[in-house]
C-alpha cells in the first residue's frame, strides 16, 4: 500500500512536466547534445565566442537581444562572461551607436555605446522591425531557448529549447514537390507547420571564425545556439556548481539526522 | 520491549545511552546551524548592489572643451552631481594667493576628502580645471556656484560656493570656511585626464589606488 | 527545553511576564503525541516550512520586483541575471510553490485515508480547507506577476470565469480587473494581495495548530490515545523525525531547484505578455490541472450554461471538502480497518491524477470523455460513496489501544492487514 502510494506520487511528479510537451503535431527535433547538458555541464567558452560572432554578424541585423548588456560579455559578467577582457568589451560596445539625451538644447543625440548599455537593437521599435520584414516580427533572442520546446532546465528526455533552435537553423530544405508556399515564407522541417517567415540565415562561411574553426552550417548553428543558451541563463554554471555543494551537504545532514532519529527512537521500538 | 519498564517516555535530559545520542544531537544541531547560515547568506548578499547597479556606477567620460572660462558644468556620476569649473587665470591667481587661508577650516586639505593627487591649494590635477562632488558636507544640499567677487556675500567674498540651505560657504577650490555649519571641504572624486579635452570621472590615474569610499564625508 | 524552574534567571524573568517558555515547554515537551505516527505525518510540518520558505524568498524578491506592466518582466529577468543570487531566490520561490502544493496535497490525502477529518477534528479539517483556498488564490496571483504569456492569458481566462455569475457577473469582472481587461491596475492589485495572503495563511495556520493541539494528532490506527502509555513527548521524538523528513524533502527540492528548475514550468511564460497574441495552449500550473479539467468538462446542464456549470463544479469540488466530516458515515476513522474504503480511496487518487492529465491536454477526443467521467466520479466519490460505504461496510475490529497494537508483536490483530510500520 505504501509502495503503491509512493509510486503514484512519483509518477505524478514525473508526469507533471509532460503537461507542457504535448504538441502531438511537432516534428521530431534533432538532439545533438550540448556542452551544458547534464548536472556537470558547462558552457564551452570557445563556442560561446564563436556563437557571439555569428550573432553579431548575422542575427543581430534583425533580432534584438535587449536583456543583455555589453559588460555581461566581460570579466564583470555573470560567470566571468564570454572570456573577453574589459578593453575588448569596450571595443565591442563602441561599435554601436546609442540614442541618448536630451542634451541642453533639448535634442536627442547619438553616442557610442558604453559597456553598461544593453545591446543596441537593430530597429528603434517593433513597428519599424515589422515594417522591414513584411509584417513579421523577428523575436528578441534573449530568452529564445527558454521559450521554445522544452526550454532550459527541464526534464532531460524532452527536446529542449536549444534543440529546437538548432533544428530550425539547420532545418531549411526545399519544399516537397507540390507544396504551396505562402508569400515570404520558407520551408523548414523543424518549424511547426513548416512555413517559417525567416529566410535561411546561415550558410557555409557566412562568418570567418577567428580561431580557424571551419564554419559549416551545423558548426555555426551549434555555436550560436550555445551562445543563445548562455544568453538565456548566464548563471547556469553557477547554479549547477552550487547544486552539487548543496546536495552533498544535505546528504550528510540527512545521514546525521537519520542516525539521531534512530538513536532517539530506539527505546520506543 | 516491556511497557512497564518506562513510567513515561524519555525526555531530552535522560542520559540513558547518553554520550552517543548527545554527540549526534550536537552534530545534527551544528550541521543544521551551518546549513541555516549558508541559506541566509544568499538572501543577505542579494541586498548588495546588483551587477547592473555596479556597472552603472562605472567611470564617466566628460568632454570639457565646451566649458567656457569662468563657467561651471554639472554632470552626474553615481547619481551624484559633479561640478567641473574652468578657472580663469584671475581665479587661479586668487587661489594661489590664498589670502583667506586663515578663515578656512582645513586650508591644507588635511582631512581625507580628496585623492592624494588633488591634495594641493588648487585641489585638482590641473589648476585650470576644478572637479568636485557637488554635495554640501553639512546635510547634502547642492551648493550654488558664485564665482563673482563681492556682491551679496559681502565685500571680502572672492568667489566660490554658497549653500542656500544653511549658509555654508566654500572657496574657489571647494574648501570650507570656518563659522559655517559644514564640517569638511567639498569632496574631490577620483578622476584623470584621458586627453586634453576629456576627463574621466570615477577612475584614478594609473599610478593611484585612491578609494573614494574612504573619504570622511560625501 | 526543560521546565522554566531549571532555566536561567533571565528566562524566568521573561516567562513570568510573557509565558513563552512555559508555552513552548508545554507544546513541545509535555504535549502528548501518539507514539505510532508514520512518515505520512511529516507532511504537515513540511507544509509549514514551505510556507516560511515562500514568505522569506518572496520578501527578498519583492525588494527587486516592479509591479508595472512595462517593467515587471524585465525586473524578473534582472533578478535572474544581475541581482546577487537572484536566480537562486527566484528558482526557490518558483519551485517552492509547486513543492508547497505537493506536500499539502499529500497532507490532505493522508487526512482522507486515516479519517483525520472526523470528530473531534472537523474544525481542524475545515481550517485546512481555508488554507488550501488561500494557497490557491495566492499561487494564482503570484503566477501573474512575471507578466509572461501564461501570466497574462491565465489571468484573463480565470478572471473571465466570474462573468458566468448571473446578473452581476460582468460588473464583478470589471471590478476585479480595475479596467476593461487584465492590465496594469490588475497587476498592481494582484501584487498587493499576493503579498498579503501568505500572512493570512500564517494566521489560519496558527488557528489550525491551535485546533490540532486541543485534541492532539490522529494516528494510523485512528483510535484515541487512552493514556500516557500511548504517547510520547513531541520533543525530541517528533522534532528529530520531522528534521530528518525535512532533510530528505530538501534533497528532492534541491534536485529540482538546481538541476531541473523549469521542469514544472511552462516555457511560454518566458515570453513577454502580448495582449494581441493568444498562445496556442493556455495551461495553468500543474497543481491547478485537476480543477481546470473539471471546469472544462462540464457541458450544458438543464438551464445552466456550460460555463457557469463548470465554474460551479470547480468551486464546488473544493466547497464540498468543507462538509466532508459530515458526508462520511463510518464509525471508524482509519482506512486500515475499513476494508472497502481502503480500496475506494485509491480510486480517488487515480481520478485526481487522471483529471490532471485531462487538464493538460486540449479538450478533444478521448480527453473529453475521461474528463467527464473523472469529474462525475469525483462528486460521486464524496457525495454518494462516502455516506454509503460508511453505512454498509463492516469495519475490522479495532485494537484496544495504541500501545497494545504497538507492543503486541507488530500489531497483528485479527484482521489488521498492515503490519506496524516502522516510523
Amino acid at each position: 500500500m505504501r509502495r503503491l502510494a509512493l509510486v503514484l506520487v512519483g509518477a505524478g511528479l514525473l508526469l507533471a512536466p509532460a503537461a507542457y510537451a504535448q504538441d502531438e503535431t511537432a516534428p521530431a527535433l534533432p538532439r545533438p547534445g550540448w556542452s551544458f547538458d547534464g548536472p556537470f555541464g558547462t558552457f564551452d567558452r570557445a563556442a560561446l565566442q564563436r556563437g557571439f560572432q555569428v550573432y553579431s554578424e548575422v542575427c543581430s541585423n534583425c533580432h534584438s537581444m535587449n536583456l543583455l548588456a555589453y559588460d555581461d560579455l566581460g570579466p564583470d559578467g555573470p560567470g566571468g562572461g564570454l572570456g573577453y577582457t574589459e578593453d575588448e568589451v569596450k571595443a565591442i560596445a563602441a561599435q554601436k551607436q546609442v540614442t541618448d539625451g536630451p542634451n541642453d538644447q533639448g535634442d536627442m543625440f547619438q553616442r557610442p555605446a558604453r559597456p553598461s548599455d544593453h545591446f543596441v537593437p537593430p530597429f528603434p521599435n517593433d513597428q519599424a522591425n515589422r515594417a522591414a520584414h513584411n509584417g513579421a516580427l523577428p523575436p528578441d533572442l534573449s530568452l529564445i531557448v527558454k521559450e521554445r520546446a522544452g526550454g532550459l532546465g527541464a526534464m532531460p528526455w524532452l527536446a529542449s529549447g536549444p534543440d529546437y533552435v538548432y533544428g530550425i537553423l539547420t532545418g531549411f530544405k526545399n519544399p516537397p514537390t507540390g507544396e504551396k508556399m505562402p508569400d515570404n515564407s520558407y520551408y523548414n522541417v523543424d518549424f511547426p507547420g513548416h512555413h517559417i517567415a525567416m529566410p535561411p540565415p546561415l550558410s557555409a562561411d557566412v562568418v570567418t571564425y577567428s580561431d580557424g574553426t571551419k564554419a559549416t552550417v551545423p558548426q555555426e548553428a551549434h555555436d550560436v545556439v550555445t551562445f543563445l543558451a548562455w544568453a538565456a541563463e548566464p548563471t547556469m554554471e553557477e547554479r549547477k556548481r552550487t547544486g552539487a555543494k548543496v546536495l552533498i551537504f544535505l546528504l550528510v545532514l540527512a545521514g546525521i539526522l537519520y542516525a539521531a532519529k534512530r538513536k532517539i527512537w530506539a527505546d520506543v521500538h | 520491549m516491556a511497557d512497564t519498564a518506562h513510567t513515561g517516555p524519555m525526555t531530552s535530559h535522560d542520559h540513558d545511552g547518553g554520550t552517543r545520542r548527545d554527540f549526534l544531537s550536537i552534530a545534527a544541531t551544528a550541521v543544521a546551524g551551518i546549513g541555516a547560515a549558508c541559506a541566509a547568506w544568499p538572501l543577505v548578499s542579494s541586498m548588495n548592489p546588483a551587477r547592473d547597479t555596479l556597472s552603472a556606477g562605472a567611470p564617466v567620460d566628460i568632454d570639457i572643451s565646451k566649458v567656457q572660462p569662468g563657467q561651471q558644468i554639472i554632470m552626474l556620476w553615481r547619481s551624484r552631481p559633479i561640478f567641473i569649473v574652468n578657472r580663469t587665470p584671475a581665479m587661479q591667481a586668487i587661489v594661489k594667493a590664498d589670502k583667506d587661508a586663515g578663515q578656512l577650516r582645513d586650508p591644507n586639505s588635511d582631512n581625507n576628502q580628496q585623492p592624494p593627487y588633488a591634495k594641493n591649494v588648487f585641489r585638482s590635477v590641473k589648476p585650470e580645471y576644478l572637479v568636485l562632488v557637488g554635495i554640501c558636507t553639512h546635510l547634502g544640499c547642492i551648493p550654488e556656484f558664485v564665482p563673482q567677487p563681492g556682491g551679496t556675500l559681502g565685500p571680502s567674498w572672492e568667489g566660490g560656493y554658497f549653500c542656500p540651505c544653511h549658509g555654508s560657504r566654500y572657496d574657489l577650490s571647494g574648501r570650507v570656511f570656518q563659522g559655517v555649519p559644514a564640517p569638511y571641504n567639498l569632496p574631490v572624486p577620483p578622476y584623470h585626464f584621458v586627453s586634453g579635452t576629456m576627463i574621466r570621472v570615477g577612475e584614478n590615474p594609473s599610478n593611484s589606488t585612491f578609494d573614494f569610499n574612504s573619504i570622511e564625508q560625501i | 527545553m526543560a521546565a522554566p524552574q531549571t532555566q536561567s534567571k533571565l528566562v524566568r524573568w521573561i516567562d513570568r511576564r510573557l509565558p513563552i517558555f512555559t508555552f513552548l515547554d508545554h507544546e513541545l515537551n509535555e504535549y502528548p503525541t501518539p507514539k505510532n505516527l508514520n512518515y505520512w505525518w511529516n507532511f504537515g510540518s513540511l507544509a509549514g516550512i514551505m510556507l516560511t520558505i515562500m514568505i522569506v524568498t518572496g520578501i527578498f524578491l519583492a525588494m527587486e520586483y516592479t509591479p508595472n506592466t512595462n517593467l515587471a518582466f524585465d525586473s524578473v529577468e534582472r533578478i535572474m541575471r544581475a541581482v546577487n543570487y537572484g536566480w537562486l531566490i527566484r528558482y526557490i520561490h518558483m519551485n517552492g510553490a509547486s513543492f508547497f502544493f505537493i506536500v499539502t496535497y499529500i497532507h490532505i490525502f493522508r487526512g482522507l485515508y486515516y479519517g483525520s477529518y472526523k470528530e473531534p477534528r472537523e474544525l481542524l479539517w475545515m481550517l485546512g480547507v481555508v488554507i488550501l483556498l488561500c494557497m490557491m488564490a495566492t499561487a494564482f496571483m503570484g503566477y501573474v506577476l512575471p507578466w509572461g504569456q501564461m501570466s497574462y492569458w491565465g489571468a484573463t481566462v480565470i478572471t473571465n470565469l466570474f462573468s458566468a455569475i448571473p446578473l452581476v457577473g460582468n460588473d464583478i469582472v470589471t471590478w476585479l480587473w480595475g479596467g476593461f481587461s487584465v492590465d496594469n491596475p490588475t497587476l498592481n492589485r494582484f501584487y498587493a494581495l499576493h503579498y498579503l495572503l501568505p500572512f493570512v495563511i500564517l494566521g489560519v495556520v496558527g488557528l489550525h495548530l491551535m485546533a490540532l493541539h486541543t485534541h492532539g494528532s490522529n494516528n494510523p490506527l485512528g483510535i484515541d490515545r487512552k493514556g500516557p502509555q500511548d504517547s510520547i513527548p513531541f520533543h525530541p521524538y517528533y522534532t528529530v523525525k520531522d528534521m530528518f523528513g525535512l532533510a530528505v524533502f530538501l534533497i528532492v527540492f534541491a534536485v529540482f531547484v538546481f538541476y531541473f528548475p523549469n521542469a514544472l514550468a511552462d516555457p511560454q511564460n518566458y515570453i513577454r505578455a502580448n495582449p494581441l497574441q493568444t498562445p496556442p495552449e493556455i495551461v495553468p500550473e500543474w497543481y491547478f490541472l485537476p480543477f481546470y479539467a473539471m471546469l472544462r468538462s462540464v457541458p450544458d446542464i438543464l438551464f445552466i450554461k456550460a460555463k457557469l456549470a463548470g465554474v460551479i463544479a470547480m468551486f464546488g469540488s473544493i466547497g464540498l471538502l468543507f462538509i466532508l466530516p459530515w458526508l462520511d458515515t463510518s464509525p471508524v476513522r482509519s482506512a486500515r480497518f475499513r476494508p472497502i474504503y481502503k480500496w475506494v480511496f485509491w480510486l480517488l487518487v487515480i481520478d485526481v491524477l487522471a483529471l490532471g492529465m485531462v487538464g493538460a491536454h486540449r479538450p478533444e477526443g478521448m480527453w473529453i470523455v475521461i474528463g467527464r467521467v473523472g469529474t462525475l466520479y469525483y462528486f460521486f466519490h464524496f457525495l454518494i460513496l462516502f455516506p454509503l460505504i460508511g453505512i454498509f461496510e463492516r469495519p475490522l475490529p479495532l485494537p484496544t489501544s495504541i500501545s497494545a497494537a504497538v507492543t503486541k508483536g507488530g500489531g497483528k490483530l485479527a484482521g489488521a492487514s498492515a503490519p506496524m510500520e516502522k516510523p
